[in-house]
């Protein structure tokens, strides 16, 4: 591909004995939308950490847009336009919705210092998550449903141009699957940035994203298209067991 | 009225209250002057306090260093260095030792960072008096100091201050980034707010403003002893005033300072044990059942839990 | 005395061993306490103040010896703590993630430090605030160099024998397992069949129990004011963070050490230096642990 966005070549993360992570190399073109896929201890949530500086790797390199963003800490990494939601949602609390959302204009790649603009952004983003009329409400009283879309309208009001989003699908009903997966979409036409998607909905996986990767014990098994994915005898044989 | 115009309620409490007490040491007795002088010290302190403690939601019970340090300063310089180069080398010294301890002290997060600020505080206390007592002073008496008037309007300076800068921080963006951190710090970091750096700026703020408090007062009692002026109950009550009052701005510590203060002149002279009881009480009580204070009473229960950010003092 | 005399002196190691074996009595009591409650309990030093009071009223009132006094006082203490766990906290332990809970687990050390405030000015304003001090099992036994006096012979017996007792408990027997888990996760210790409840209730008297006894100790030993109950808090929290948290036989360990740097600091440099020494541990165990004493299971809440 022509200079990728992101780029992560042998990244492991080790804790003490535990190897989370080990040698994982891959490349998202922007405007990409690439998923991640794996079982439950597979390593995709610590990809994520690696990626938006969270954690520090113990071996490999990430490079952004052309520049190498290893070992940043997590504010900066935000501040050149990577933005990650959390698995566990982690909203603000005692603020309102409006309020979760400004600090995320203010302080991620967008940077606007007058609060009245970055109200007017937030409230943009709102609208299209629907998020709206919840706009003067505490982040804690919302719904679960409602808190993880607080969570990916906090990702996208930080004017991020990679947004990583963990496990936003799980435990909603297959109606807000198909509005979330709806709204995903919308948001990633209008506002043009790439997505990096972890999920275990596989609907989700397969309709959204046009490249797949597959992690399992940490390492990467395999990448392709959907498709490709889908008849992967390695992937099948780690999902299903061995086929004879 | 305070439905209609919520604002301008609290506008005239502010005029109100810097009026009488600018006007207080040309009308009232000495007496009283000094009880206002106690009330611009707590405000000073209080205001100050939030400034790390109630927006960034580190909870230090070490605030008495500050003004130990700088009550400190003044008394060993004293008679060698102008006084107002001493009051704010106080306040330029308690910056700097929050500065220097400030990064491994705010590494420590919740219950552990209150307990270690009153470490610290104690371990400071015990080792200036373990340095004065092996240099042979006990306590340390100051003579010429200057007259009340003087004292009281320093003070009163310094409770405006210390009230603008936690005005001015809660509805910067700064500010808001301390309250982001307050409800979810990693949460905070990854949406970019650079929260080392804040907490850090937060904490050296907070802490220039206690030591000139400290260094004023050092002169209002021209007695020093190192117990007395890092009595670790002077932290504590900061910490009941701003509770009793409640909310992340200007307006909490306000109530709860006056309350408090004339609570503790009604009980101070003759049953200062009891006084005590009642504010451990206090912090009980609004602990666990008025978490948001009186201005969480006052005001209902959202804006005080809210950001308030934009509203005037 | 020089250095080395002092370091060699043998009434300062039996000093020492006193005051160890007091800070693990006391830091056993709260890591039972702390342990199930998750909350510091910055007024566990001032249970110990109590019960010495209460041995001080029982003798100087009653003309009851401290000793005889000692279970009463400890089971005094023991039913507070059941009725604080009855009354207050089963309910916010049971509360899960509620806001009211999760508020509360950060603001509850004001609370317990409102509680300590309560505890020790009502306690000065019954006794007043001055030392007090009463006489007791006075007589000097001399073995070789050292004296020791009777009242603190029987605080190093009755202490360790009481702290050894307790530690082989919680080791040994399934209870003192079932304790020990339910410190260490208390959600897993549920699922694998501990009976939650009553091992909690069960930690509260221990632990409440064991520091009103601990003060009658103390009473027997010297001068306390209402004020003297914080720094027995210190010092049991200087030995859970240093001997981990639920690990009992490294508290003991931790105790004795922070009993021998006492007394051996105070005894090489002076008096003054003794709350240095304790803060000073203190802050630096802190910062050495910045996660407090979760850092080994960060994901036990």
């Amino acid at each position: 591909m022509t200079k990728p966005q992101l780029s992560v070549r042998g990244l492991g993360k080790s804790f003490g004995g535990l190897v989370a992570l080990h040698d994982v190399s891959f490349e998202v073109a922007a405007g990409q939308i690439v998923g991640v896929m794996g079982a439950n201890g597979a390593g995709k949530t610590t990809l994520f950490s690696l990626i938006a500086g969270n954690t520090r790797p113990t071996a490999g390199e990430v490079h952004f847009e052309g520049r190498p963003i290893t070992g940043l800490r997590a504010d900066q990494i935000c501040r050149l336009g990577i933005a990650r939601t959390f698995q566990i949602v982690k909203p603000f609390p005692m603020l309102t919705v409006l309020e979760n959302l400004r600090t995320a204009a203010m302080f991620g790649k967008a940077r606007i210092h007058d609060p009245h603009e970055a109200d007017a952004v937030s409230r943009s983003v709102l609208q299209e998550v629907g998020l709206a009329p919840m706009e003067h409400q505490l982040a804690a009283t919302l719904t679960l449903s409602g808190q993880k879309r607080l969570e990916i309208a906090r990702a996208v009001a930080t004017g991020a141009g990679l947004i990583m989003l963990d496990e936003v699908m799980a435990g909603l009903t297959p109606t807000e699957v198909a509005q979330m997966l709806q709204t995903l979409r919308r948001l990633q036409s209008t506002r043009g940035f790439t997505l990096l998607v972890i999920e275990h909905v596989m609907r989700a996986l397969m309709e959204l994203c046009g490249h797949i990767v597959v992690l399992h014990h940490g390492e990467l098994i395999a990448q392709g298209t959907p498709t490709e994915i889908a008849d992967n005898p390695q992937v099948l044989s780690v999902y299903f067991g061995d086929q004879k | 009225m305070k439905d209609l115009c919520p604002n301008h309620g609290w506008t005239l409490l502010w005029i109100t209250c810097l009026t009488c007490l600018g006007a207080l040491p040309f009308l009232a007795n000495d007496y009283l002057v000094g009880v206002g002088l106690t009330l611009l010290m707590w405000l000073a302190l209080t205001q100050s306090w939030c400034v790390l403690s109630k927006m960034a939601g580190y909870v230090s019970l070490g605030h008495v260093v500050f003004f130990g340090l700088g009550a400190y300063l003044v008394v060993v310089t004293w008679q060698q260095i102008p006084l107002v180069l001493a009051v704010l080398g106080a306040g330029v010294l308690s910056a700097l030792v929050a500065a220097l301890v400030g990064l491994p002290v705010l590494r420590v997060r919740g219950p552990y960072f209150v307990i270690l600020t009153f470490g610290l505080a104690e371990l400071v206390k015990y080792t200036l008096t373990w340095i004065e007592s092996a240099s042979g002073m006990a306590s340390r008496i100051l003579f010429g100091a200057p007259d009340l008037r003087v004292i009281y309007f320093s003070m009163f300076a310094l409770a405006l201050a210390a009230v603008a800068l936690l005005t001015w921080v809660g509805n910067s963006r700064f500010g808001h980034g301390l309250r982001s951190l307050r409800e979810n710090e990693e949460a905070a970091e990854t949406l970019g707010v650079p929260v080392v750096r804040y907490k850090l700026m937060a904490f050296v703020l907070g802490a220039a403003i206690p030591g000139m408090v400290g260094a004023i007062m050092a002169l209002r009692s021209t007695y020093f002893v190192v117990g007395q002026v890092f009595d670790p109950m002077i932290s504590v009550t900061v910490i009941a005033m701003a509770i009793l009052g409640g909310g992340d701005n200007a307006r909490g510590p306000l109530l709860g300072v006056i309350f408090l203060t004339l609570l503790s002149e009604l009980l101070w002279a003759n049953a200062p044990l009891l006084y005590m009881v009642i504010l451990g009480a206090i912090l009980i009580v609004f602990v666990l059942l008025v978490p948001n204070g009186l201005i969480g009473l006052l005001e209902g229960r959202r804006a005080a839990a809210s950001a308030s950010a934009g509203k005037p003092p | 005395m020089t250095v080395l005399e002092t370091l060699l002196s043998g009434q300062l190691l039996f000093a020492a061993l006193v005051t160890g074996s007091l800070y693990a009595l006391i830091a056993l009591g709260l890591n039972l306490v702390y342990g199930t409650m998750r909350m510091l309990n910055v007024a566990h030093g001032d249970l110990v103040m109590l019960g010495a009071y209460g041995a001080f009223a029982a003798f100087t009132l009653l003309g009851i010896s401290p000793l005889l006094a000692a279970p009463a006082i400890a089971a005094v203490g023991g039913l507070l703590g059941y009725g604080l766990y009855r009354g207050i906290f089963r309910k916010i332990l049971a509360g899960g993630s509620s806001t009211t809970a999760v508020r509360l687990e950060s603001n509850s050390l004001l609370l317990f430090f409102g509680l300590s405030i309560i505890l020790q000015n009502a306690t000065a304003l019954a006794f007043t605030p001055n030392n007090r001090a009463y006489n007791y099992l006075d007589t000097v036994y001399r073995v070789g160099d050292v004296a020791m006096t009777g009242n603190r012979l029987a605080t190093l017996l009755i202490a360790g024998t009481l702290c050894i007792g307790m530690a082989l408990f919680l080791a040994r027997s399934v209870l003192g397992l079932a304790m020990r888990a339910v410190i260490e996760r208390r959600e897993a210790a549920h699922i694998v069949g501990v009976n939650v409840d009553r091992v909690q209730w069960l930690s509260f008297v221990l632990g409440f129990g064991s520091a009103a006894l601990a003060g009658v100790l103390v009473s027997m030993l010297g001068q306390f004011s209402p004020f003297s109950g914080f720094p027995f808090t210190i010092a049991g929290f200087i030995v859970i963070i240093l001997g981990g948290l639920g690990n009992v036989m490294a508290g003991l360990l931790a105790a004795v050490l922070l009993g021998l740097i006492e007394t051996y600091g105070v005894a090489l440099t002076s008096a003054n230096m003794r709350s240095v020494l304790l803060y000073g541990a203190f802050v630096a165990a802190l910062l050495l642990f910045p996660n407090g004493l979760f850092a080994r299971r960060a994901a036990a809440r």
